[in-house]
């Protein structure tokens, strides 16, 4: 994949997510303030998804909207006084930075793409590897993941639970400890999957789900979404670095 | 002021942690009371948004698109942690604010609240051994914050 298409492909997709987020923030229940702030947000990742899709706006390039992007979050970060949404906003906000600047770097050096782009794309790319091995990293070491103790909190008294019924999983404990080391496994395999094409296809498919299923039991809605924004990302970089 | 503070929220996102769920630990929940007179006692006090008895597939799948109830109750768990952690008093003083803003319309909208009625809100701590003991929850668990009483008028007029 050329380091242009994997661009257009996540600022489409993160355009995708942030109207979709958007949308849940003017709805009539909220501020006004809010609304003033997340009306900007909207349009701009409207045009952004044009922008991606080819569509030609006079005066208006990806990079100066995602910079403007950057400049309304810095309003909204304060009004919420940090992310809205937890790790969602903070990997919304990292793939938003990394687009930043790899649609605003110049173009120097010998490679056509201009090795700070292909830097700052990249770096995204190492980060979405690394969120699943650090997360799978912290559980395993930690004796509570290790024996289905904590997951059995996540279901029995964590806030996250959707419903009272999900929340009865935690009688299950023998399938919420299979549970557990499937999830920390797959988390910890995850840099193998790297290693080539079909595996890193698989791993992905495989994370995807998983997401899924947390938006289902957690309503983790967000995470799937800006997630998945990030695979071009890593897809990108595998073949630059492997391929 | 701005950009500075935007951008010291910002900086964690250029280099996360991704530490999701390094540890169970207790759970705040939120409760609310409604008084007639900001003099009166305070009860009886309700969940603030409990879940559905049963969630069902069909909710599940329309939620992983349309979702803003339940990523606002999530919001509200993150003020209320950071009411517990009270890092600095801005923090303390932001939190206990959003949450009654944001309590006190979910009231009016739902027509759960009058609105010369007074708000008042409270925190319990949930954890392992009070969700085994105690069978009905919302009695379960240390109070670890009680706002003082709000008139819901000048909450919503905010």
């Amino acid at each position: 994949m050329m380091l242009e298409r994997a661009l257009d492909l996540t600022s489409g997709m993160m355009a995708l997510a942030f109207i979709q987020q958007s949308l849940e923030h003017l709805r009539p229940a909220v501020r006004p303030q809010e609304r003033l702030l997340f009306a900007p947000r909207l349009v701009l990742s409207i045009l952004l998804l044009a922008a991606s899709l080819g569509a030609q706006l006079p005066g208006l390039t990806p990079g100066m909207l995602t910079l403007a992007l950057v400049i309304n979050h810095l309003l909204i970060l304060p009004f919420f006084n940090g992310p809205y949404n937890g790790g969602a906003d903070r990997m919304g906000l990292l793939i938003l930075l990394c687009l930043t600047a790899a649609f605003n770097l110049p173009h120097v050096g010998a490679l056509a793409s201009g090795p700070w782009r292909e830097l700052a794309f990249g770096y995204l790319g190492a980060q979405l590897l690394l969120s699943y091995f650090m997360s799978g990293w912290v559980k395993v070491v930690n004796p509570d993941w290790r024996n289905g103790q904590a997951l059995r909190d996540v279901f029995l008294f964590s806030a996250y639970p959707a419903g009272e019924n999900i929340r009865r999983w935690a009688e299950n404990p023998r399938l919420l400890l299979a549970m557990g080391w499937a999830v920390m496994g797959f988390e910890l395999a995850f840099p193998l999957a790297f290693l080539t094409r079909p595996t890193l296809l698989a791993g992905l498919a495989i994370a995807a789900l998983f997401h899924g299923a947390n938006a289902c039991l957690f309503g983790l809605n967000r995470f799937f979404w800006i997630w998945i924004c990030a695979y071009p990302a890593i897809l990108w970089l595998q073949e630059r670095l492997l391929g | 002021m701005f950009p500075f503070t935007g951008l010291r929220l910002l900086f964690p996102a250029i280099m996360p942690s991704w530490r999701f769920f390094d540890a169970v630990s207790a759970s705040p929940r939120l409760d609310y009371a409604l008084l007639p007179a900001p003099e009166a006692e305070a009860g009886p006090w309700h969940a603030f948004c409990p879940r559905p008895a049963v969630l069902s597939l069909g909710t599940m799948l329309r939620r992983l698109f349309w979702n803003p109830q339940w990523n606002e109750t999530l919001f509200l768990v993150s003020l209320s942690e950071r009411l517990m952690h009270g890092v600095s008093p801005e923090t303390v003083a932001h939190s206990q604010r959003e949450l009654l803003l944001r309590v006190a319309r979910h009231l009016d909208r739902e027509g759960l609240a009058y609105r010369g009625d007074c708000l008042q809100i409270r925190l319990r701590l949930v954890t392992r051994e009070v969700t085994r003991e105690v069978t009905r929850e919302e009695n379960g668990g240390e109070i670890i914050y009680l706002s003082a009483p709000c008139s819901i008028n000048g909450l919503l007029s905010a």
